[in-house]
């Protein structure tokens, strides 16, 4: 048990380590991408009636006038004491608004991929039993449908037919209807939070307001996990110990299981680099649903230019994904017996 | 039943049920908004501020209305009444104006408004050398000074014409100095920082609640000293979907939605659950020619280029009929603007002044523009295929709208060629001319220096004589045309998209929705 416990934290620490340059790597490239790609907030700041006195006063007050390495410099400062700085917008810190914002798409990423999961990774691997045959038509018709949505349009198209035609969709206004109490934040996720202290009303509505958005998000992450179950298992059912423990009279059934167990690590492996592209993907769904969440916020930075925001949010997204990566690869550490 | 089956029929119920649509409830009016304000300090520009601020600070003075041609309540731009200020005096130089403000105005905090509370933000308008202090320096104002409790003096460098309408306007914002002053510290003696997410005004409104990128909740201030808002509450829901605000306003889930798309607008007009209502505007579309970059240098490829755009392929394609065209850089109802932009489409013309100008072979420009409009992206299309026939040339150059900004902002002027939206607050002819055409207006961001054009402006500004004033006008039109550095295109209107049963909508020269003149007729 000791020596489990001591190879989870030099793999945690060593991953740490690889992973701090890589981090610093992107916190440079973005710091200095956003400042080099010609956008300067400080007019659209300054207002339509601007001088070019009150440009170059607001330039100063924003620390935009000193060179770029300098400004870098003073943002490494600023990150290691734990501030991101401000938004330039509303003037409300970045790190408050990340925690305020994180949940909703976490809630709207993982739902969806769990659901996704659920769906394909059982319609892939009953596909790959039977490579070719009826199933595996219609399952390769789905995954290819699932694939050339695009997600802008299923949005829109869901809120056509269920909002606006069937009126069964509650209004894609937030996260909650208006006159339902939000739950007390704790975690900042509503559906947590509602269950936390009881509050059904909240649930209820919480769930109705996300069935949409996730539903075209599981469609949108299930068509690569149903054709890369397929994929996966149906290389496997053609390896070399399926054939001997099928020649040893093992039921389907069970060559099925082997070949779960054994799909395990890389469809863990694809899972994760779904959570990530999901997240990052968000944002479209999130501004067609009007879900106010991180993706959301920072599409409309990029859009506006507001550095400290775009800065944020990458960062978040780079932190989330090397999180992600390690934790999965922690537990296939832990379930690949070979390791 | 089992226990998952019972759990699962409670969710769905509950699903259904708290997911039916929203019922507006009596006296709410809920909106759907691009973005919900991320400050409300008219001060201090940032998104969604100016939409929301309109509602929560008002001016000394306003504009009076008239019936207009349909019927319909309309601004009249040449009538200033009080507001704030129930009346006031002036010196015969027209370099000190008194005001006498109206007594029992209070703020939502139950604080009277006094010639301190004007005093004060002058002050902090100074301070922050933002918004507010351009329109000072706009409306050359030179002190502010508490007369008495109830009176105000305004002395300004030079009487002019901008002054009075200036004072129209939400900023500088007239607040509440008493309770500012509450959340004043030693950094920041003028609470900028709490007024920056606060208000603390004598408008109808007031902020209630503020979830940043989720909604504002703003409620009537119950103190107003006018006429008490329809609307007690008001609710601003971020929606950053155009189509989403579409379907929400046509199902009634919301009352008002902004910034609909124009190729919705014929669609929603004919849908009786909605009502659109339309006004041009003084805003117009320009394309914009920089003199300091050739070819636009010379006057006669600029003139080309006016002669060369296909003005009723952009009226039908890019406005869809839905535009005015514009006639001049000042248009309706702007008084004094006149028809001084006579530019047709001519090819031929277009060539020989092509020639004239020394590119028999036409010439090769780059138009760049941005997505701060609509509008920009097709009609910046449509303008590469009507010069394209006079042999002009276009590469359309998409840049982020941040990046325009900066590059065509006033003395930068680093863009040769480029879509405009020309537009102000204030109705006057000399303001708008100085902001757009004045070698120093804010506005103007093209390089437009002309030394007799600034004569002209500048003389407008402070002529007082009504028939000197509107030659002065005249002439500055016609110069302006003739120069042909704005390719005046069409006025893209404001359309405002309500619930059917709205009404009492009064377009205002800021452009933005005024919430108390709103109500449901049923």
């Amino acid at each position: 048990m000791g020596g489990q416990t001591a190879r989870i934290a030099r793999f945690i620490g060593v991953r740490l380590a690889v992973s701090a340059p890589v981090i610093l790597g992107i916190v440079f490239l973005t710091f200095m991408l956003i400042r080099m790609g010609g956008q300067d907030p400080v007019a659209m700041l300054a207002g339509p009636m601007a001088d070019e006195a009150m440009l170059n006063a607001l330039r100063a007050q924003l620390q935009l006038d000193q060179p770029l390495l300098a400004q870098f410099a003073n943002y490494m400062v600023r990150i290691a004491h734990g501030d991101l700085g401000v938004s330039w917008q509303g003037g409300i810190p970045v790190l408050n608004e990340i925690r305020h914002l994180f949940p909703a798409t976490l809630e709207l990423v993982l739902l969806s991929v769990a659901l996704a999961a659920l769906i394909g990774i059982p319609i892939g691997m009953r596909a790959a039993t039977k490579p070719n045959g009826w199933f595996d038509q219609i399952s390769r018709f789905a995954s290819l449908a699932g694939f050339s949505m695009p997600t802008y349009w299923m949005g829109l198209m869901a809120i056509l037919v269920f909002f606006y035609i069937l009126r069964w969709a509650p209004a894609p206004m937030g996260r909650l209807s208006m006159e339902v109490a939000a739950p007390a934040v704790v975690t900042g996720s509503i559906l947590v939070d509602a269950l936390l202290e009881g509050n059904w009303r909240a649930l209820g509505s919480a769930l109705a307001h996300l069935a949409l958005p996730v539903a075209c998000f599981t469609m949108l992450a299930a068509a690569p996990m149903i054709k890369q179950t397929r994929a996966i298992v149906i290389e496997i059912m053609g390896s070399d110990y399926v054939r001997y423990a099928r020649a040893n009279g093992f039921s389907a059934a069970t060559v099925r299981r082997m070949a779960l167990r054994n799909a395990a690590t890389p469809l863990l492996t694809f899972l994760g680099s779904e959570l990530t592209s999901l997240l990052a993907a968000a944002a479209l769904i999130e501004y067609i649903f009007s879900l106010s969440g991180l993706g959301q916020w920072g599409l409309n930075a990029i859009l506006l230019g507001d550095f400290a925001v775009v800065q944020g949010y990458v960062l978040t997204l780079a932190l989330f994904s090397m999180a992600i990566f390690m934790v999965i690869d922690l537990i296939v550490m832990l379930i690949e017996p070979r390791n | 039943m089992k226990t998952p089956g019972k759990l699962f029929l409670t969710i769905l119920t509950l699903c259904v049920s708290w997911g039916a649509p929203v019922m507006a409830q009596e006296k709410t009016l809920v909106m759907a908004m691009s973005a919900t304000p991320k400050g409300f300090d008219p001060d201090i520009w940032v998104p969604g501020q100016i939409e929301a601020a309109v509602n929560l600070y008002e001016g000394l003075t306003k504009y009076g209305t008239r019936s207009g041609a349909n019927g319909k309540v309309e601004v009249d731009p040449s009538k200033i009444e009080p507001h704030l200020a129930e009346s006031w005096t002036v010196s015969p130089d027209g370099k000190t104006y008194v005001f006498k403000l109206k007594r029992g105005v209070r703020s939502p905090f139950g604080n009277e408004l006094t010639a301190q509370d004007i005093v004060w933000t002058y002050e902090k308008s100074a301070l922050q050398k933002r918004t507010g202090q351009f329109m000072r320096t706009a409306a050359r104002i030179e002190k502010v000074e508490a007369v008495s409790k109830y009176e105000v003096r305004y002395t300004l460098s030079d009487a002019n014409r901008i002054f009075l309408g200036a004072l129209t306007l939400h900023l500088p914002a007239i607040f509440d100095a008493s309770e500012a002053k509450k959340h004043a510290t030693p950094d920041d003696p003028y609470a900028t920082k709490w007024l920056a997410l606060n208000t603390a005004g004598y408008g109808p409104y007031h902020l209630q609640a503020l979830q940043a990128g989720q909604q504002a909740v703003f409620v009537v201030n119950p103190n107003y000293a006018f006429k008490k808002p329809y609307y007690t509450k008001m609710i601003w829901r971020e929606v950053p979907s155009p189509a989403t605000r579409v379907a929400l306003v046509r199902t009634g889930q919301v009352q008002y939605a902004e910034q609909i798309p124009f190729q919705q607008l014929t669609a929603l007009r004919a849908d009786n659950t909605v009502k659109v209502e339309s006004v041009p505007g003084f805003g117009g579309a320009t394309v914009r020619m920089n003199p300091r970059f050739p070819p636009f240098d010379k006057v006669k490829v600029r003139q080309a280029v006016a002669y060369a755009t296909d003005y009723a392929a952009i009226g039908e394609a890019v406005f869809l009929g839905q535009g005015t065209r514009s006639r001049s850089m000042l248009n309706s109802p702007i008084a004094g603007a006149v028809n001084a932009y006579k530019y047709e489409t001519d090819y031929n013309k277009a060539k020989q002044l092509l020639a004239e100008a020394g590119y028999p072979n036409g010439v090769d420009v780059t138009l760049e523009y941005s997505t701060n409009w609509w509008w920009e992206e097709p009609l910046v299309l449509q303008m590469q295929a009507s010069l394209a026939k006079a042999g002009i040339r276009v590469t359309p150059k998409r840049i982020p709208s941040t990046e325009m900004l900066a590059r065509r902002t006033i003395n930068v002027w680093t863009v040769p060629f480029l879509t405009h939206l020309t537009s102000s607050f204030v109705p006057d002819p000399s303001y708008n001319m100085f902001l757009t055409a004045h070698c120093r207006g804010s506005s103007n961001v093209n390089a437009n220096c002309d030394a007799a054009m600034d004569k002209l402006i500048d003389a407008s500004v402070v002529e007082r004589d009504q028939k000197r004033w509107l030659a002065l006008i005249e002439q500055a039109q016609n110069l302006q045309a003739d120069s042909a550095t704005f390719i005046e295109t069409f006025l893209p209107g404001t359309h405002e998209v309500f619930a059917a049963c709205m009404k009492g909508y009064v377009w205002k020269p800021h452009n933005r929705l005024v919430w108390k003149d709103l109500s449901c007729s049923s």
